[in-house]
């Protein structure tokens, strides 16, 4: 690893996390050594066991609410720091604990996962700009490098940086796949998910789950009704949709199935 | 040099070999049950002759899906020397190479894109006749056979080939072989008769006169709204056509101060394309953007660069997962006739 | 000028963009960040060039970051600006809304610069906040010529901010009635989309013609040079064709929100 030097001038950075599988974690390790020279890091508890929690340059954060503990965690990072960057998509989206779980009672779970005398303390999933200001979204699940650093570098030098949010589509067809929602009808979600994975489900042949959260003005009646087509059912085609955290007004003419045209008899 | 010969395909080997000696040789090669795509070769087993379109045209040679325009460091602007390997494409129908020429044609126009024009110099091009298929229609647009915009053309004749050398590059590659022998009048024969024959073969069609007047007239047809609202605004369509040529520009920093200025396909599709400062958007929605991209690629003669950009290749209408890129279906829609009804009726006819 | 808007001021050592016309537009390229296009706003003249910049995205943020020693590229200047050929010898409008007054002050210093060359000027400058004034000290100079006639209208009206200046309260259009103008004139336009057919409508009922009127497009002109398809309007290149057209030019390029329903 390189020699940090230890200069004021140098910018500070936290790396927090809040209720997630820790993959934007592991993906900052992966890359601290492209970071290292530029940045001083104050606390990481996930990498390192003493920590200074005080005041920092940029705070990423990782997870989603879903814990008073988090909540107060979260406002006292926000607190601290200048920039605030939600990292992946627990904290840009709320992922599959906001998207997946919604349908459940979040006691009921608590119940049934650590049985009824638990005490941890639990609430609904949300997202961390759902409890305080965040300058940078960057989804991911888990980010990618690539982006972390330019985000990173585009901070350093007090720029906004540049997410695109265009669709998963855009990747796997320049990097010349054959459609699977196509050819296999498989429930792909390319077309409204948010890309910067390399479509890396699509290009093994697996349809996109969305996990990298929708991309910008998602055209979700559309693509249930491809979908519907093909001979889904719209509460799986629901499901599917909203697992990875895209806010509900996204569906909010879906879910009154009305607004679907009939799909067509395709047995001829 | 003679300019036609014809080629045993028990020769088609040696053939191969010898366009490898300019270049890697890329030709469609499949890559699923329905698709093919452009992938290097050595042997003429891994050439799928029968495509008839690669998911992606061969303009992704011509201008890259994602391309370095120059690098930059703290000081400024580092330039670094363009590399471009000598290439091959083999297995061009004439749609392809009628789509190479229109993106010549606009990026050669002032002021020219020096990246496409210096990797355009190291490109040779083999066409490859083909026979067409429920979704060509390539005849209406006058794109079913090309006079030029290729190097070498080959004419499926039977167990024959037949090659037209078409430029000086492709002669000089081609001199001195054991394999091209000058083509005698039968082959002429067989040549003319396959060219005429194609015609007949052709079910996909509509009538191009008057189609810049048909768009502006239909410009609020309800068929728009109808599409436009199934459309996932996913941008397939834009990728997989062989004259889109839309791009974006964005720099990838780097922390150490470094960075590279790219560009990558980009299509009016996305949501963003036509926004600007302010979050404005001129084309808020999928009905707008969509018939914008049908606009454009059918109204031609009025256009930026005056010619129709459609060579009617049917990639759209295959790559398109919510099925409204039938272009052929949608202009005999507008034209409001039962003209593909009566086209349909000639031909059970006949 | 007010916090969000700045007039950076280049000196170019080369004479790159010593033929630049008032209407054309420059690329501002910031390391990093990317690119964006820029109207000139000075009358180019020793080998200085002035933009006047509103921070309103990452590129122009930036730009207002930037400090002494940092470097940024910019090339053009691009595109078809304000036909002054055309207007020289005729009695002259300028007509600007909001920020668009950029372009104009490069229209309005080339007249300036030239004046005999020109029959009666009248200047129009609408914006919603009189807060929004731009260009204050130059305004309070316009008001003290006479070979000029000057009219400033806002929306709301708020001050008095120093120095004070004659505002009246109203839009760009009620601006335009109070400026007497009739048919001999030529007008230059540049606004926001929202203003175009109001004006455009005004400037009709005058007797103005359409292949007089010029309007300046905002489109993202990304690569500037016809390709990149980002600007495309209709059937043509803002960049190219444009940015600034004749009303009469458009009647031809469907697609223009801007005069759709004049």
């Amino acid at each position: 690893m390189p020699t940090v030097k230890m200069t004021k001038t140098i910018p500070t950075i936290s790396v927090y996390s809040l209720t997630g599988c820790a993959g934007e974690l592991l993906v900052i390790l992966e890359n601290l050594n492209k970071m290292l020279p530029y940045v001083r890091i104050l606390s990481f508890p996930f990498a390192q066991s003493t920590n200074d929690d005080g005041p920092v340059d940029i705070a990423f954060i990782e997870g989603s609410v879903s814990n008073p503990h988090d909540l107060e965690r979260l406002v006292s990072i926000r607190r601290r720091c200048k920039m605030l960057v939600a990292l992946g998509n627990c904290a840009v989206w709320g992922c599959v604990q906001k998207g997946a779980c919604s349908r459940f009672d979040a006691e009921q779970m608590r119940n049934q996962v650590y049985g009824e005398q638990s005490t941890i303390e639990v609430m609904p999933a949300s997202r961390v700009e759902d409890h305080v200001k965040v300058d940078v979204k960057l989804s991911g699940c888990p980010i990618d490098s690539t982006q972390l650093l330019a985000v990173t570098a585009s901070l350093l030098k007090d720029h906004l940086p540049y997410i695109p949010q265009k669709p998963v589509c855009l990747e796997c067809k320049l990097k010349e796949n054959p459609c699977i929602l196509i050819e296999q009808n498989l429930p792909c979600l390319g077309p409204v998910t948010a890309t910067g994975c390399g479509a890396l489900c699509p290009s093994v042949g697996a349809p996109c789950y969305g996990c990298w959260g929708p991309s910008e003005e998602p055209q979700m009646e559309a693509m249930a009704q491809v979908l519907l087509e093909k001979g889904y059912r719209l509460n799986e085609v629901l499901t599917r949709l909203q697992a990875f955290g895209a806010p509900t007004e996204l569906f909010s003419r879906l879910t009154s199935s009305q607004a679907l045209v009939n799909p067509p008899d395709r047995s001829n | 040099m003679e300019k036609s010969f014809v080629l045993a395909k028990s020769d088609f080997q040696k053939f191969l070999q010898r366009l490898s000696t300019f270049g890697a040789v890329h030709a469609p090669v499949r890559v699923s049950d329905q698709s093919f795509a452009y992938k290097p070769v050595d042997l003429e087993k891994e050439i799928a002759f029968e495509a008839l379109r690669t998911i992606l045209p061969p303009k992704k040679f011509l201008y890259p899906q994602r391309e370095a325009l120059f690098s930059y460091d703290e000081s400024g602007i580092v330039s670094e020397p363009q590399i471009n390997e000598p290439l091959v494409i083999f297995g061009s129908h004439p749609c392809d190479l009628a789509g190479m020429k229109v993106l010549d044609y606009i990026f050669t126009a002032p002021p020219g894109d020096s990246l496409y024009i210096e990797r355009r110099k190291h490109i040779l091009i083999v066409g490859l006749s083909c026979l067409p298929d429920k979704y060509c229609f390539c005849e209406s647009m006058g794109t079913d056979s090309v006079d030029d915009g290729y190097d070498v053309f080959l004419t499926d004749i039977d167990d024959h080939f037949f090659v037209e050398v078409a430029t000086p590059k492709a002669a000089e590659l081609l001199s001195d072989n054991d394999f091209l022998i000058p083509a005698s009048e039968p082959y002429k024969q067989a040549f003319k008769d396959f060219w005429h024959d194609r015609k007949a073969l052709f079910t996909n069609r509509f009538e191009t006169s008057n189609l810049p007047a048909l768009l502006d007239l239909e410009a609020d047809n309800p068929v728009w709204e109808e599409l436009g609202n199934r459309c996932l605004s996913c941008g397939n369509c834009t990728f997989v056509c062989p004259t889109c040529y839309c791009f974006d520009i964005v720099d990838i920093a780097q922390l150490n101060g470094k960075g590279q200025r790219e560009r990558e396909w980009d299509s009016c599709q996305f949501t963003d394309f036509a926004k600007v400062a302010g979050n404005n958007n001129f084309r808020p929605g999928p009905i707008d953007r969509l018939k914008f991209w049908y606009r454009h690629k059918l109204h031609g003669f009025q256009d930026a660069y005056q010619l129709p950009t459609c060579v009617g290749c049917g990639r759209c209408t295959v790559s398109c997962p919510a099925e409204i890129d039938d272009i052929v279906g949608v202009v005999v829609r507008l034209e409001g006739s039962r003209q593909r009804d009566s086209i349909y009726a000639k031909e059970e006819k006949n | 000028m007010s916090e969000d808007n700045h007039l950076f001021r280049f000196t170019v050592e080369s004479n790159a963009f010593a033929n630049c016309m008032p209407g054309q537009f420059l690329e501002v390229w910031i390391p990093g960040v990317g690119e964006c296009p820029i109207s000139v706003c000075s009358d180019s003249a020793d080998g200085i060039i002035e933009l006047c910049v509103h921070r309103i995205g990452r590129v122009t943020d930036a730009l207002f970051k930037m400090e002494e020693g940092d470097w940024l590229g910019l090339r053009g200047p691009y595109g078809h600006g304000y036909p002054v050929d055309e207007m020289e010898g005729r009695n002259v409008i300028l007509i600007a809304g909001g920020l668009g007054i950029a372009p104009i002050r490069a229209l309005l210093q080339y007249i300036l610069n030239r004046r005999e060359r020109f029959g009666e000027l009248i200047v129009v400058y609408g914006m919603r906040h009189s807060l929004d004034l731009l260009f204050r000290h130059e305004m309070k100079d316009l008001y003290r010529r006479s070979d000029l006639r000057l009219f400033i209208g806002a929306e709301e009206i708020n001050g008095p901010e120093v120095p004070p200046i004659h505002t009246q309260l109203g839009r760009v259009t009620d601006m335009l009635r109070l400026a007497q103008l009739d048919a001999s004139y030529c007008a230059a336009i540049c606004g926001p989309p929202v203003m175009y057919p109001f004006v455009v409508n005004e400037l009709k009922l005058k007797g103005l013609t359409e292949q007089k009127t010029f309007l300046s497009l905002e489109r993202h002109m990304k690569c500037a040079i016809g390709k990149c398809g980002h600007c495309f309007v209709g059937g043509v290149y803002t960049c190219q064709a444009g940015p600034v057209f004749s009303l009469a030019d458009l009647r031809f390029v469907p697609e223009v929100v801007e005069c759709a329903n004049c």
